[in-house]
């Protein structure tokens, strides 16, 4: 048999660590120019916040008014329900992240932390809260071992450690790192590639070694544990109540119910005393405006834009018109009209909140946007799907519901997460008819008091900060969702 | 007449219409009743003064350069195009505006299409029972039965839980077809079946059709397959400009076309 001649080595400098370097941040003399101003440009800025943040800037005013900047004036006599509210959702997070791993099980890593974060820090709470905060974490858990996930193969987790799961997973880790070592050896510094390699060598034996002893220790024990695991199983199986879809919706509806409940409290329930709406501030008010507007403007936007491909001239033209007002009119016009003008058309002794009235502005103003987003969507769907589902007998109602809405939507996935995400940023607009959200908080505790008066640049950043991470937490599922549906693919 | 296409039948086939195949062409009845049909689209006339009659269990292939308005006269059998002169009538049922005339023929005829337009966001086993049960209302477990048995037959039963995107063009224009016989159709449609497929894959589609022609089935395919027309068709119809101008035994259509444009034609594709 003839010896088999190596496949050549591609060139040191374009694999590896400087490869990717070269091949996307000094791929050209103009493009280095462009990495090396921005690089400065960003130091810069980094530094110089960096600074800011840690040296200059005091804190205090964020950390003594935490609680008016997440639920504004609710009463402090009410917070545990707040906090039960809390537990509810993390047991439908948990829930989620069992029958959903991909779209929701990192957002429940980020949920826990943050979970975890405010429980310890230390600012002026109290320990009954902190620990309210804290049994999030066991939530989360809860949620997760009451849901059975359907078709469960593979090892379990202690079946892995068991197989050396462990070691393994660090040696591939250790050999990553030094074959990314020799590579950049290999392309900047040539002559010391032997010294280098000898050393990464080394580094792997080691850590192989490490994994040995690891593994003395994890194998006995899973392996111990196994048992106990396999007579628990069948326990864990009955306990698993979120069995099915329905029973999983119930337990969502369940749990908005009580937490609508909780959160006004009802007249005459001793404990639940009645919360008045207006007292509903902070980010609170932000997040119940958001949570409403989005679960109502999808349906009524679905609405709206069937209605706006409907045949019927009058159900057409109807829609037409209420889509084209409201996305004619600014939101906080009609945030305005919806405070100072609409009660002039209702009875004089019925008095809407300005909380519900803002939250229904909300709902529709949002709700025009989306049927003309749901609208796109189902125009993109190819005309010969209509065609087919003609052919085999379908209705027109059952063709549009079957087969055109659900394509549509799959389509704007990216839409609808998006005037999302705007929809919650807009609920900061109602400070314009006199409500005391997250931002409207920020501003009146910083000019609404002497001691504070200096400190702006740390609300608005904190209140900045606070935005994004709900924004991003969206856009993050929301790809999730395109990813796991396949959206982009066909 | 199923026998001497010479294709053995994988289903069984109803003893009553085992009976009426038995007889010759000539004996059976009409099922397709096409008479001076006309169609435009604004000023441009697709289809004119079309008059066909198409037998039980009869295979017509219908071919014709391309704006010859052959599509548009199938789709006119089922009604993805509406006819504005004439009259169509299929098994006795009259083509109207009547939502349950509509609705009853729809039943009759099934339909496979070019681009397959199978539903992407469902699966296979959803594509084919999802008419059977929305519109025939059979029960979930029979139609998921019926759609089994269907794959089976065009080949594919493995391919039941995976999504249309995941298979190759030939076996989604297998699932399309199995889609379409699963309302249980009198008469089935082929526009342009294998127009869109790759030639290795146009084999597999055809034989599913030859499979299908010899189980008795009405069939009106629009293709170019000429070596599918001479061995399964028992009529060809060739349009031209809207009309038609030709229709005969693939023999006489092949052999000795009675019309110039006929014969201009197949010497340009043969």
């Amino acid at each position: 048999m003839t010896a088999r001649v190596a496949a050549p080595l591609p060139p040191a400098t374009t694999i590896g660590p400087v490869g990717w370097l070269r091949k996307n941040l000094f791929s050209s003399p103009s493009n280095s120019v462009v990495t090396v101003v921005m690089a400065i440009l960003l130091a810069w800025i980094v530094v110089n916040l960096g600074a800011w943040v840690v040296v200059q800037a005091d804190w205090t005013v964020i950390v003594s008014r935490v609680p008016l900047y997440i639920v504004g004036l609710y009463p402090y006599e009410a917070y545990w329900r707040l906090t039960i509210c809390l537990l509810l959702i993390s047991v439908l997070l948990g829930m989620t992240w069992r029958a959903w791993p991909d779209t929701a099980r990192r957002f429940s890593y980020g949920f826990g932390a943050i979970m975890l974060f405010v429980g310890v820090f230390p600012h002026e709470m109290a320990p009954v809260h902190r620990a309210l905060l804290l049994l999030n974490l066991p939530a989360i858990g809860l949620g997760y071992m009451l849901t059975p996930r359907a078709g469960e193969s593979g090892p379990g987790l202690l079946e892995a450690i068991a197989g050396g799961a462990l070691s393994s997973m660090l040696d591939r880790a250790a050999v990553r790192l030094a074959t990314a070592w020799c590579s950049v050896v290999r392309a900047l510094l040539p002559s010391l590639y032997g010294v280098a390699f000898r050393l990464a060598t080394a580094w792997c034996r080691a850590v192989a070694a490490l994994s040995r002893m690891l593994d003395r220790v994890a194998i006995p024990l899973a392996t111990a544990l196994r048992r106990p695991a396999r007579a628990l199983a069948p326990a864990l199986d009955r306990a698993a109540i979120f069995s099915t879809p329905r029973r999983m919706l119930t337990a969502v509806v369940v749990a908005l119910v009580v937490t609508m409940i909780l959160i006004l409290g009802i007249d005459g329930v001793p404990g639940l005393d009645p919360v008045a709406p207006q007292d509903v501030g902070g980010l609170l008010i932000n997040l119940l405006l958001a949570f409403f507007g989005i679960v109502c403007s999808l349906p009524i936007g679905i609405g709206l834009a069937l209605g706006r491909r409907s045949s019927l001239p009058v159900v057409k033209v109807a829609c037409v018109i209420f889509i084209e007002v409201i996305r004619g009119v600014p939101l906080i016009t009609l945030l305005f009209m919806s405070r100072h003008i609409l009660p002039l058309t209702l009875p004089e002794d019925l008095n809407v909140d300005r909380v519900y009235l803002a939250g229904i502005t909300i709902t529709l103003f949002s709700s025009a946007y989306m049927a003309e987003n749901v609208r796109g969507g189902m125009a993109a769907v190819h005309p010969g799907q209509a065609e087919a589902a003609s052919a085999l007998g379908l209705r027109g109602w059952q063709t549009t519901l079957l087969i055109n809405l659900p394509q549509g939507l799959r389509n704007i996935i990216p839409a609808i997460v998006g005037q999302f995400i705007s929809l919650f940023k807009d609920t900061s607009l109602v400070y314009f008819i006199g409500m005391l959200d997250l931002v409207e908080m920020g501003r009146v505790s910083v000019q609404g008091n002497q001691e504070f008066i200096d400190n702006g640049r740390e609300v608005y950043l904190f209140i900045a900060l606070v935005f994004w991470v709900f924004c991003f937490s969206m856009s993050f599922i929301s790809r999730r969702i395109e990813g796991n549906l396949g959206v982009g693919r066909r | 007449m199923a026998e001497t296409k010479g294709f053995q039948s994988a289903v069984d086939i109803p003893a009553e219409k085992a009976e009426i195949l038995a007889r010759p062409l000539e004996e059976r009845d009409d099922i397709v009743v096409c008479e001076n049909v006309h169609k435009w689209f604004g000023d441009f006339c697709a289809v004119r003064d079309v008059s066909m009659r198409v037998k039980r269990g009869e295979v017509v292939v219908i071919f014709g350069p391309s704006g010859s308005g052959k599509s548009t006269f199938i789709r006119m059998i089922n009604r993805l195009e509406e006819h504005q002169q004439g009259s169509i009538v299929i098994d006795g049922i009259e083509m109207t505006n009547d939502v349950r005339n509509l609705d009853a023929i729809r039943r009759e005829v099934g339909m496979v299409f070019q681009q397959f337009n199978l539903f992407p966001h469902i699966t296979v086993l959803g594509n084919i029972t999802l008419a059977p049960q929305r519109v025939r209302h059979m029960p979930r477990g029979e139609a998921e039965a019926l759609a089994m048995q269907l794959l089976e037959r065009v080949g594919i039963p493995e391919q039941a839980q995976k999504y249309p995107a995941e298979l190759s063009g030939g076996q989604q224009q297998r699932v399309a077809i199995a889609r379409a016989l699963a309302m249980q159709p009198q008469i089935m449609l082929f526009d342009e079946p294998t127009s869109a497929l790759d030639p290795e894959m146009i084999k597999e589609v055809l034989d599913a059709m030859r499979e299908l022609a010899a189980t008795g089935m009405t069939m009106l395919c629009v293709t170019h397959e000429m070596g599918f027309a001479r061995e399964v068709a028992d009529r060809m119809a060739f349009f031209d400009e809207g009309a038609l101008v030709e229709l005969g035994p693939p023999d006489q259509i092949f052999n000795d076309p009675q019309e110039d444009r006929t014969k201009m034609f197949l010497d340009q594709i043969l």
